[in-house]
């Protein structure tokens, strides 16, 4: 809007600039805390923003390593946040690359073929989708119990139950590929198939080459969700070393072993990470939520 | 290249409850050219999507070359075809875009390439290979479209519409250059347009298709040469459709049936000598006369002349048109003159119809055959 | 493409290929539901089976060619959603929990299995090892002075519950081997237990302590019609199959129980018994005002940013936006965690600001309007972003000649949000706000990272907090640490299912009227 403006709008932009500033500073206020605090000595100190003794105990032990007090004593890392850190990537990368796959296909064909139940099968696992896992724990605990004793990799307390669990959810994300799919001109699968082509080549060498934008967020979507599953996986695990960071995190703010100073650490450590690869990729992400929320 | 029947080919969305297309019956030659024509809605589209594959047929049998294709995917019939949004697969380039159906194949490089690169020449987009879709106009993209069939070298060349995404001047070139390429390659095409100018000067053959009516037994009108359809449409709704501007059509009775000549009075009171053999219509049937605009001529004479009053004027320099209000006639009377005499609306003047330029047609619709064709 | 002709190329040896495959994966999964079959697994037998058949048919039938693609998601939604739901309100109407967890069958086993000592001889013991074998050597303790030496035994594979059968050797037979010392006892202990010997004289021996057999006996025989009968009384006990339990003359129940349809209880004891009725409501009502809080603030505050990043005058916007989105970057569990740290009573940070500034130390933990306000300004805290970013998307679509032509009439910003860009985003955004409402409606993590649903609420019978939602109290209940009632939890779960299932369905219904509108 190129419009003439009112005078007072310099005034009116400065007010809105320290709004906004304050405001982003109250947000950014509880990671400004945590970092302040993972460099604090103990677990229990306080002080001001800016440490005034700062420390690297904190740190030394979220990397696993043994930190050697002033006294002489020596502390040992608590939990092996770095396993739990890459616990996590290994399940988030191959379930979101699971998920990739049933839910392109699926989006395929609900968005190119007519068949019976068509629009059934979209509404009901929309419905579906709506329902909680936490609440059918109890069955999800019970189907690993069984499926364990048939295929050991896909037992209580394996990372695979995780990622099997996990392909429950891609119904969102059909409708999100779905809906993209649906904006491509028909016409170039039927000139594929003119070609030559089977559908299965017109999909995998016309309509995926369009698509690669939208699979890039129902990636990092799922490998989001993936990362913050927080109740299928603190009832599937159950060993220390085989724990999510979701679930292990958890375990340093016991009331019986409040290890404040430590978790402050090992969640920047493993919070980066992942907070980087959202940051570098929202712009595509912002333009997928949005695009998937208006259509629907 | 091969010929294609069509045999009672007809096609149903809802399992036979109602019809797009009823007992299509059809024989195209090896090498012909033939354009479907009619009105949207008559589906000429769906048809050509039947013939190759993109649609099922639901009725009926399609044979391509000496095979019966109905339940054979499109990848297998070896056809080729241009889409009226030209379909050019945007993550490719021209090469590949072209060379796309041969590697799916399994060509080897050399057969790909030298194909690629022969009808490239032939269509003159031999500096364009290595661009995107993206980057061309209408037109290239329209040329590559058509490579990426030539190169398949298909028993059988589809068009579904492909010139109507063009501005004017740009069709009439790509008009031209597909007769030439059509006259080079002497495959078997098929031409689907809303535009009978298209048609009649592309086709050996043209199709005309109507909207299914209720209860009709097929919405096949009529095959011919581009100009039997003109001069010798086979009912009204041909007549009709052909030809631009419009014909005329006036409601009247027969008179006299004749094996020459045959005598029409309109409903106004013009008696009217029509140059068609009748004698199959009895005195007293209603009849329909049709006449093109540019028939008629406006000259003070006795006999096989109707008057009207002029209600509106088009004057376009070399041509004008004028219309008139007319008893016998719904919509308005067109009539072309190409002097540049001054009317007015309000004017009364008389319209001559000559015998030798009218057609006639029975209550049923169906045309009387015209004796007198002299350009023809 | 409507309509296509499918159809698959002809590969002769591709075909024989593909035949093969098929029929060996076919024969695995038929010999995995015969293995479930025989296991008692009805459900899961089931559920394999049916998913064996489709697959079978989808894969190679083509007409079915387009089900190929939806096949693996469908099966996906249908393991890990549709049947575990099934699965749940099955539950709900049995009496599952941690005191009634196994089948009959099963129980009555475990009380068969249940021994007790006859005083027929007691016996010292050592064990030999030689190589993967053991052999045990007893010696007779007090009065009694046999000894004895057993045959050779495994203890390897002892991890079912058979026993392991044993007979001894000659008096004169010594034990091969090494002897073990008592540390490596104690390793095979859970071995050893299953241990039993038969003496020559038929006396059945058992391990008894760590240190010793002795004569043992069951307490239970197996009577008709699956009652037991105690060996030392001759008291007869018969299942009840309305409390799943074994209970004698007298009504006294045996422990463990046993699995039971028990109908409508868990849902009865929903409504009707009032330390699970009254929790209950009062979590309904909180888990309503807590989604729709969460839905009206985190709208508020993420249209405001939205506006404000849609503000022409704002240039360099793009940081601020990142800025803003951060919380939304973070993943959730660390960002709940942070804030479980910060708002704790006595070293956290906020509690320390305030302190400093005001003199305050609010108990955010124990006290319950403190508790919801602290979880509903972290769930805005969370929630923000993720609006912003669906408000930004809107407001985008909105063309600017709008605005442009108010201004020309003389409207402020107020009326331009009142009039122009409300009405016009209120409609998209409708199905969104209907979805983040369900989604709070379940925001299971956020309560149990940040309070576990605490402080309790007093006079609950089943572990309820104020600020407990109806999936993390469902949760506890299921899993809590006192008593894992899984049918009420299941019961639950049923009802929510329904309520949740309900909004859903009005959300389609919201979505599919925007579109045809």
């Amino acid at each position: 809007m190129a419009m003439v403006q009112p005078r007072n709008l310099k005034y009116r932009v400065w007010a809105t600039r320290i709004f906004l500033i304050l405001f982003i500073l109250m947000i950014m206020l509880p990671f400004l805390m945590i970092i302040s605090v993972s460099f604090r000595t103990g677990n229990f100190a306080t002080g001001s923003l800016i440490p005034e003794n700062p420390t690297l105990e904190h740190w030394s032990l979220a990397f696993g390593i043994p930190w050697t007090n002033a006294d002489g004593s020596i502390s040992l890392p608590p939990f092996p946040v770095l396993t739990w850190l890459w616990n996590s990537i290994k399940i988030a990368v191959i379930s979101s690359t699971l998920i990739l796959m049933l839910s392109t296909t699926g989006a395929y064909a609900f968005a190119r073929f007519r068949f019976r139940f068509r629009e059934h099968m979209l509404t009901a696992m929309m419905i579906f989708q709506m329902f909680p896992a936490v609440l059918a724990l109890v069955a999800i605990y019970s189907i690993f119990n069984t499926l364990g004793n048939y295929v050991p990799w896909l037992g209580l307390d394996t990372h695979g139950a995780v990622v099997i669990a996990s392909l429950g959810g891609v119904t969102l994300h059909i409708w999100l590929i779905k809906g993209y799919f649906e904006s491509i001109d028909g016409s170039l699968e039927e000139a594929a198939a003119i070609d030559g082509a089977t559908p299965w080549q017109a999909f995998r060498y016309v309509l995926l080459p369009l698509s690669v934008p939208i699979l890039a967020v129902v990636f990092i979507l799922a490998f989001i969700a993936s990362v913050g599953e927080y109740p299928v996986a603190s009832v599937l695990l159950q060993d220390v070393d085989k724990l999510t960071l979701a679930v292990g995190s958890r375990q340093y703010l016991n009331p019986q072993n409040y290890l404040w100073g430590d978790f402050a650490a090992a969640s920047v450590l493993s919070g980066l990470p992942i907070t980087l690869v959202f940051l570098l990729s929202q712009r595509w992400i912002v333009g997928g939520l949005t695009a998937g929320g208006v259509k629907g | 290249m091969a010929e294609v029947f069509l045999v009672d080919v007809s096609k149903s969305y809802d399992q036979g409850k109602s019809w797009v297309l009823k007992n299509v019956n059809l024989s195209i030659a090896d090498g012909e050219f033939v354009a479907f024509v009619g009105p949207s809605g008559c589906g000429k589209s769906t048809l050509l999507r039947m013939i190759c594959g993109l649609e099922e047929i639901t009725k009926g049998d399609l044979s391509i070359g000496d095979e019966r294709v109905n339940d054979m995917p499109p990848n297998e019939r070896k056809v080729g075809m241009v889409f009226q949004s030209y379909a050019l697969y945007p993550h490719m380039t021209v090469r590949e875009n072209m060379a796309f159906g041969l590697k799916l194949a399994k060509a080897d490089k050399k057969t790909v390439d030298q194909r690629v690169d022969e009808a490239a020449r032939i269509l003159q987009l031999e500096p364009l290979l290595d661009r995107k879709p993206k980057a061309m106009s209408g037109g290239q993209r329209q040329r590559v479209a058509i490579g990426r069939s030539i190169v398949q070298e298909p028993r059988v060349f589809l068009f579904d519409e492909p010139l109507s995404n063009l501005d004017v001047s740009l069709r009439v070139q790509m008009r031209q250059e597909l007769a030439r390429l059509h006259r080079r390659l002497k495959t078997t095409s098929i031409y689907v347009t809303h535009d009978q100018v298209e048609a009649m000067t592309l086709a050996d053959k043209v199709v005309v298709l109507s909207p299914l009516a209720e209860g009709a037994e097929s919405n096949l009108e009529q095959v011919g040469a581009p100009l039997e359809l003109y001069h010798h449409p086979r009912n009204i709704f041909v007549a009709g459709f052909i030809g631009s501007p419009k014909m005329n059509f006036f409601d009247g009775t027969l008179l006299e049936g004749g094996e020459e000549y045959s005598r029409v009075r309109l409903n106004s009171g013009s008696e009217i000598s029509v140059a068609v053999n009748a004698v199959s219509g009895k005195a007293g049937d209603k009849v329909v006369l049709g006449i093109r605009p540019q028939d008629i001529h406006l000259v003070e004479s006795q006999g096989n002349a109707i008057e009207g009053t002029v209600s509106a004027l088009e004057r376009l320099g070399t041509e004008s048109f004028i219309y008139f209000a007319h008893p016998d006639i719904h919509e308005s009377l067109t009539v072309r003159v190409e002097d540049s005499k001054a009317r007015h609306e309000g004017d009364v003047l008389t319209l001559k119809l000559p015998a030798e330029n009218c057609h006639l047609f029975d209550a049923d619709g169906l045309a009387f055959r015209r004796t007198r064709v002299t350009d023809f | 493409m409507s309509d296509v002709v499918l159809g698959s190329g002809t590969n002769r040896i591709g075909n024989g290929l593909k035949w093969a495959l098929v029929a060996a994966i076919n024969l695995l999964l038929l010999y995995g539901v015969t293995l479930m079959y025989a296991q008692g697994e009805m459900a899961f037998a089931l559920l394999v089976l049916i998913i064996t058949a489709t697959a079978n048919w989808v894969f190679l039938s083509s007409k079915a060619y387009s089900y190929r693609y939806v096949f693996p998601a469908l099966v996906g939604v249908l393991v890990f959603v549709v049947f575990p739901l099934i699965y749940t309100v099955n539950i709900a109407f049995t009496n599952y929990s941690s005191t009634n967890l196994l089948s009959l069958q099963r129980v009555k086993e475990i009380h068969l299995a249940k021994t007790y000592e006859t005083g027929g001889g007691s016996y010292g013991f050592s064990l030999y090892q030689n190589g993967e074998s053991y052999q045990l050597n007893l010696q007779g303790k007090g009065d009694n002075k046999h000894s004895y030496t057993t045959e050779d035994f495994y203890l390897m594979g002892a991890e079912g519950l058979d026993a392991i059968q044993v007979t001894t050797l000659d008096d004169s037979s010594q034990p091969v081997g090494d002897k073990l010392a008592i540390k490596e006892l104690i390793k095979l202990r859970q071995g050893l237990k299953k241990v039993q010997i038969t003496l020559p004289d038929g006396t059945g021996l058992a391990m008894t302590g760590l240190r010793s057999f002795g004569a043992i006996a069951p307490v239970y025989l197996a009577g008709d019609n699956d009652t037991l009968i105690d060996s030392r009384s001759s008291a007869v006990l018969t299942p009840d199959h309305t409390t799943g339990f074994y209970i004698d003359e007298r009504g006294e129940r045996l422990s463990p129980g046993f699995t039971v349809y028990t109908g409508w209880d868990n849902f009865i004891r929903v409504t009707t018994d009032e330390g699970v009725q009254e929790p209950f409501l009062k979590i309904f009502v909180w888990t309503v005002s807590f989604s729709a809080l969460t839905v009206v603030f985190t709208l508020a505050v993420g249209l405001l940013m939205a506006c404000l990043m849609q503000w022409e005058p704002l240039k360099g916007n793009g940081v601020y936006r990142l800025f803003l989105i951060l919380p939304y970057a973070v993943p959730a569990f660390i960002s709940i965690l942070i804030f479980r740290g910060l708002f704790n009573q006595n070293f956290g940070e906020i509690n320390m600001v305030l302190n400093a500034l005001f003199g305050l130390r609010p108990e955010w933990f124990s006290d319950e309007g403190l508790a919801r306000s602290m979880l509903l300004i972290v769930n805005t805290w969370l929630g923000y972003p993720y609006m912003m970013i669906l408000c930004m998307g809107l407001l985008k679509a909105i063309p600017d000649d709008l605005y442009e032509a108010s201004a020309i009439d003389g409207a402020g910003p107020v009326d331009n949000l009142m009039r122009i860009t409300l009405p016009m985003i209120i409609k998209p955004l409708t199905s969104l706000l209907i979805a983040s409402f369900a989604f709070n409606f379940n925001n299971f993590v956020l309560v149990e990272l940040l309070t576990g649903g605490g402080p309790d609420m007093i006079g609950a019978t089943t572990p309820a907090g104020s600020t407990d939602l109806l999936v993390s109290y469902t949760y506890r209940i299921a899993f809590g640490q006192y008593g894992q009632d899984f049918g009420l939890a299941s019961a639950i779960a049923t009802i929510i299912f329904l309520m949740v299932g309900v909004i859903s369905w009005l959300n389609l219904r919201a979505t599919k009227k925007l579109q045809e509108s």
